[in-house]
């Protein structure tokens, strides 16, 4: 099998990083501008003033105060699923269970917030958060432990996952946990002792979106300035070349995935204790996907996910307001969504871009 | 006799090499023609041209007498060239009558007539006198079997020459017994075949002429009866010597690297090192040369630590170490330039200063703790990129917009810049490189064993190895062979070893 | 739980409920397996069925018949799934995450359709959807036993069991299905021959769609004639996991959609006896695990049985 040598590059090479950051912003501005405009297009379409969509939804999301802390708390779940993603993208390591890794954190923390009494806040909260990483953790346990020990893509696995994850956490809450009283099926409710402070009155932001901004900024350290981070990193990029350069490929996969799911499982567990007060059945409405969809639209990049994130949140916080006060449907705003995310997984696109920049510098 | 097929003056490049410099090669029909050289010589790229793979920049293909262009494979199967690769190319969850068939299936109707298919090549593997149960699925035959499977596919579309790349590079002796027999079976009903391999001894068995080629350029072609495993082996490699180093002779008890009796099993779980030792002494330089797949890369991994040794000890500096994690072997002093450079030897998305880091981040001053020191990393990998002349606008540039030469120049100063290894593994190291970065690293390496540690240079480049070896072993058929130390008969010896010709296993 | 009488829950009906419940999986598996078959793993199959499901309506509403629905549902998934081949074939986007991508789309505009075109949010029922009527096969529905079971169907739920038999033929018997096979299973194979990869992915990605449309259809139009929001209920997912569980392989595949089906009708027996259906519902996935983990380590016991025998023979050669 011949190497074959690479041609000397034509273009200059501090050229060539100008053109790599600017494709980056580039790619993630052109994207979201067209998205926009289609669910513009598609208002227009069915005989709606565009303008005063998208008007009315920003106002909704942003409109004031108290809005603006909503629109957070919406991404607090986002940020956190969005950096799950990332941890296990960076890796190389295909996490699709995102979603029930989500529900069995959500439910641990509900287990821990409705069956202890008497604790102190700052001893019950705690506990509640950590329950649900560990939840999402272990969740993540089998896949990983199948992968290394059989080579079975965790592809399917995850897959597979989230749904028994999410009819577990259905059986529970309508059996052993079942709370007789709620006509919402759910688990009993939780604990105030469990329950997150809020931020600002007269809205649902609480701790958790401080919680969700410091795992950000913690996996940006973590990804590229600590050792770990690092190996992981370079497993992702290369594992033939990490193995070979004495990297534990194993023990990469391992973490990345254990982290993906604990950190979904913590946006689950402030769900919870943040912003329902008890585990309810179908409390997500496919979290774990967008947290996925967050995280390729940031290019896998911690610090890109919150505005990404945020970004969600207006959408999803200012869709009711824009239906009601313009009557598009909300749903439109699951497609401009959907359509982000087409975007983003073209790659042609960034080739593309990349040309245009390059003739554009040289 | 007639004239089967036959090429002249064909020329063929690529961007950095002569890949067939004015070739011309005539075969007669009904024989068996063997061409012969080592890596790189251009015999695939020839036999590429002849199943319309390639285009030749110029010259000219004959087929019969008449002159063809062959544009693409459909073009050589239409005009009676079949060709089985190295690697089969057969669908696993099909039978192997199936597989023959593939593209060509007898129907009936809009369906496959599965009866037609399996008489009308039950009818073609009788008439050859081929002996495969070809109902059996391709999955659970065995490599024997599925080569004659190819080979039947190729005589089903009316192949009557037959180019066969290393056939017996994947059989066992027996396979390649009844393979010879089927051959020669092949060439009495007028088949033409052309056999490439660099088994001197298989060749001499069964081929009536050999061509055998060198750099691009064919040297030769004699009847097989007049020729013999030395002088064969001597054209491959031609007489020239090149100058090197001053030849100094090994103490024994200097020993750094120390291998005893290893076996190591390839990805399909068969035996790819049978039962080799090896001793390489502080100071020296080891050449370990061998035609591809003779056991090297899966030798080289199993030191490194990336395939696990099922039997016998490696030992560094009196430490074993065959159980030790890749982390440990590396810290007991050996470095790794693998052979596989973008597989292996670099992450091209990677950084520079990610990827020169990548065996020492973990340790101090590299980090601290948890996190990484970047003064201190940018700082070293600054040194190593000037001291080894990598050309590059800064550390924070990805790799894969350097080219070939300044990453080779990248992966040889992280392995080699510290200068901490007592034992320098490095496979491949100037492949594709250009002359002054083959030269520099070159360079590098005879430093490294000036100052006193141990040197294995593997490549399938005999120029390379004989370049600065003092001593060399030859790697054929999973076992190693000494060529001894450096003469001016070296290059011979190595020859013949190459291509299987009698020597002493294993080196000390 | 009170006195559970067996017999009150594995009635004749449960297992027609089956056989019913199984057909829009059978249609999404069978669909599935042809794009599976030329190596693309259809993760989109559940956005195939919703759209299917919404444009049977809409067709039956504006044609006011079901065959119209069923048209309007497959030119609908025609069209999503030449998305999907543009997008991964042409643009090399990554199959997975366009699937992923498929499947939020397609939620949020079957909703915005719903609206939009039903003038309707959430459920859309009307008189103005015709659906299919039940069949009833003279002489077998009146075998007693067997002519409950399998009389009195809707068309598509024999329509869906044919194509397993026709999938079956297509992909074993005809020279197509060997080329495309070949395809997803050794490309290199394939090209040497000259058959186009290519051409083959858009054949395999364009029968998943068609036959989702079919699955979709059932789902609007038989049993129940409306439309929900998310009335695929993951059926998608599980025609993956009956496509994994299989092999790929139509006739492994079809008994793992049955065996799901038979979980499905289950589940809502047990709920009705507020027993828990989850678990039931559960059943699919973890099967599918379980195949996973069986097959990996047979996988792995053959592999070093094989290898020793040819190690063996190996040792021959001096």
């Amino acid at each position: 099998m011949l190497n074959k040598s690479r041609k000397p590059a034509a273009v200059p090479i501090y050229k060539r990083i100008i053109v790599d950051a600017g494709t980056q912003i580039a790619n993630y501005i052109i994207i979201l501008f067209i998205s926009i405009s289609i669910g513009a297009l598609v208002i227009y379409l069915s005989g709606m003033d565009p303008l005063a969509a998208y008007l009315a939804l920003i106002k909704g999301a942003f409109g004031n105060g108290i809005k603006t802390a909503d629109t957070l708390d919406r991404s607090t779940v986002m940020i956190l699923a969005g950096i799950a993603g990332t941890i296990a993208f960076r890796t190389n390591v295909i996490n699709l269970g995102l979603e029930g890794q989500l529900y069995i954190g959500a439910f641990a923390a509900a287990l821990v917030g409705f069956s202890f009494t008497g604790l102190p806040k700052a001893v019950h909260i705690p506990l509640c958060l950590m329950a649900g990483m560990l939840g999402g953790a272990i969740w993540a346990l089998p896949v990983i432990y199948m992968k290394l020990r059989w080579n079975i893509t965790e592809l399917v696995t995850t897959l597979m996952m989230n749904y028994i994850g999410i009819r577990f956490t259905e059986y529970l809450i309508a059996f052993p946990f079942k709370d007789p009283g709620a006509r919402l099926a759910g688990s009993p409710v939780l604990e105030a002792s469990a329950r997150l402070p809020k931020l600002v009155q007269g809205s649902t932001l609480n701790i958790g979106f401080i919680i969700a901004i410091a795992i950000a900024i913690f996996m940006f350290w973590f990804l590229f300035k600590s050792k770990t981070g690092y190996e992981m990193r370079m497993v992702g990029l290369n594992k033939d070349f990490a193995a070979a350069s004495g990297i534990s490929v194993n023990r990469s996969y391992t973490l990345a995935m254990m982290m993906s799911g604990a950190i979904v499982g913590l946006g689950g567990a402030i769900m919870i204790t943040g912003f329902f007060g008890r585990f309810l059945g179908s409390f997500s409405s496919g979290y774990g996907w967008d947290g996925m969809m967050i995280a390729l639209l940031a290019q896998n990049h911690p610090l890109g996910v919150i505005p990404a994130s945020i970004f969600y949140g207006a959408l999803a916080n200012g869709a009711l307001a824009m239906q009601s006060a313009t009557g598009v449907p909300q749903t439109v705003v699951v497609m401009v969504k959907g359509t982000v995310v087409f975007f983003v997984t073209v790659t042609a696109f960034v080739r593309i871009i990349r040309r245009r920049f390059t003739k554009w510098v040289t | 006799m007639a004239e089967a097929i036959a090429v002249e003056n064909i020329t063929k490049t690529f961007p950095n090499v002569t890949a067939n410099d004015c070739v011309t090669v005539s075969v007669e029909e009904g024989t068996i023609r063997a061409v012969v050289g080592e890596n790189g010589a251009g015999k695939t790229t020839l036999m590429n041209i002849l199943y319309g793979l390639y285009q030749p920049d110029s010259g000219t293909i004959r087929i019969k007498g008449e002159e063809v262009k062959l544009s693409n494979p459909r073009d050589a199967i239409s005009r009676g060239i079949g060709m089985v690769h190295q690697h089969f190319m057969l669908v696993p969850s099909f039978t192997l009558a199936q597989n023959i068939v593939l593209g060509v299936e007898p129907q009936k109707r809009i369906f496959i007539d599965e009866d037609k298919l399996n008489e009308s090549v039950q009818q073609i593997s009788e008439k050859f006198g081929f002996d495969v149960d070809v109902r059996k699925l391709a999955m659970d035959a065995s490599v024997g079997e599925q080569q004659r499977a190819e080979i039947l596919k190729a005589l089903y579309r009316g192949a009557d020459i037959l180019i066969l790349d290393e056939p017996t590079a994947v059989l066992t002796d027996m396979e390649t017994k009844e393979l010879f027999v089927m051959l020669r079976n092949l060439v009495k009903s007028g088949i033409t075949i052309l056999f490439i391999s660099h088994k001197l001894r298989e060749v001499l068995d069964i081929s009536n002429e050999t061509t055998v080629m060198r750099n691009g350029k064919v040297v030769g072609t004699v009847k097989t009866s007049e020729t013999d495993n030395r002088k064969l082996a001597e054209m491959m490699v031609g007489h020239d010597t090149i100058g090197g180093r001053i030849r100094t002779s090994c103490d024994v008890k200097d020993a750094i690297l120390k291998i005893e009796n290893i076996s190591v099993l390839d990805t399909r779980g068969l035996l790819a090192v049978k039962d080799v030792s090896l001793e390489l002494c502080k100071g020296e330089i080891l050449g370990v040369a061998g035609v591809d797949g003779n056991g090297q890369e899966e030798f080289v991994e199993a030191i490194m630590g990336l395939r696990p040794v099922i039997k016998g000890e490696i030992i560094i500096g009196g430490k074993e170490i065959q159980d030790l994690s890749t982390r440990g072997i590396r810290e007991s002093g050996v470095a790794y330039i693998p052979s596989d450079r973008y597989r292996s030897g670099i992450a091209m998305d990677a950084l520079i200063w990610e990827n020169i880091i990548a065996g020492d981040y973990y340790s101090e001053p590299y980090s601290n703790g948890l996190s990484l020191v970047m003064k201190e990393i940018l700082d070293t990998s600054g040194k190593l990129v000037k001291k080894f002349q990598v050309s590059t606008p800064g550390l924070k540039v990805k790799i894969g917009n350097l080219s070939g030469g300044n990453i080779q120049r990248v992966i040889a100063g992280r392995e080699l810049g510290l200068n901490r290894a007592k034992v320098v593994i490095a496979s491949q190291p100037t492949r594709g490189i250009d002359i002054a970065g083959t030269e520099a690293i070159r360079q590098m390496l005879l430093e490294y064993a000036n100052r006193g540690a141990g040197v294995l240079i593997l490549s399938a480049d005999l120029d390379e190895v004989l370049a600065i070896s003092d001593r060399i072993v030859v790697f054929y058929e999973g076992r190693i062979s000494d060529a001894g130390y450096w003469d001016e008969n070296i290059r011979s010896r190595v020859g013949q070893l190459m291509t299987g010709g009698e020597g002493e296993y294993n080196a000390k | 739980m009170g006195n559970l009488d067996l017999g009150s829950i594995f009635t004749l009906t449960l297992f027609a409920a089956t056989f019913r419940m199984a057909t829009p999986i059978i249609f999404a598996t069978m669909g599935g397996i042809f794009s599976s078959q030329s190596g693309i793993f259809n993760v989109g199959l559940e956005s195939l069925l919703i759209i299917g499901a919404f444009f049977a309506v809409v067709g039956s509403v504006k044609t006011g018949d079901p065959m119209g629905g069923l048209l309007f549902a497959v030119i609908a998934c025609l069209v999503a799934t030449l998305i999907f081949a543009l997008l991964h074939l042409e643009l090399k986007a990554n199959a997975i995450i366009v699937g992923l991508a498929m499947n939020i789309f397609a939620a949020g505009m079957t909703n915005y359709l719903l609206v939009e075109m039903l003038d309707a949010t959430g459920v859309y029922q009307s008189d103005l959807i015709i659906g299919f009527k039940e069949v009833h096969i003279p002489l077998i529905k009146d075998i007693p036993f067997l002519g409950d079971m399998v009389s009195g169907h809707f068309p598509l739920v024999y329509v869906a069991f044919l194509s397993v038999w026709v999938v079956y033929l297509i992909l074993y018997k005809t020279p197509f299905g060997f080329h495309l096979r070949a395809v997803g299973e050794k490309p290199q194979a394939a090209v040497s021959i000259g058959i186009n990869p290519k051409k083959m992915k858009y054949f395999g990605l364009l029968v998943s769609g068609l036959m989702s449309a079919f699955g979709g259809t059932f789902l609007s139009l038989s049993y129940l004639n409306l439309f929900a929001e998310g009335m695929t209920a993951g059926r998608g997912w599980l025609a993956l996991a009956a496509i994994n569980f299989g092999g790929s392989k139509p006739v492994r595949s079809l008994i793992a959609c049955l065996i799901f089906g038979f979980a499905d009708a289950l589940a809502v027996r047990l709920q009705q006896f507020g027993l828990p259906s989850q678990i039931v519902l559960m059943l699919p996935y973890v099967s599918t695990l379980i195949v996973l983990l069986v097959s990996a380590i047979s996988d792995e016991r053959k592999k070093k049985a094989a290898a020793s025998k040819h190690r063996k023979l190996n040792t021959a050669k001096a």
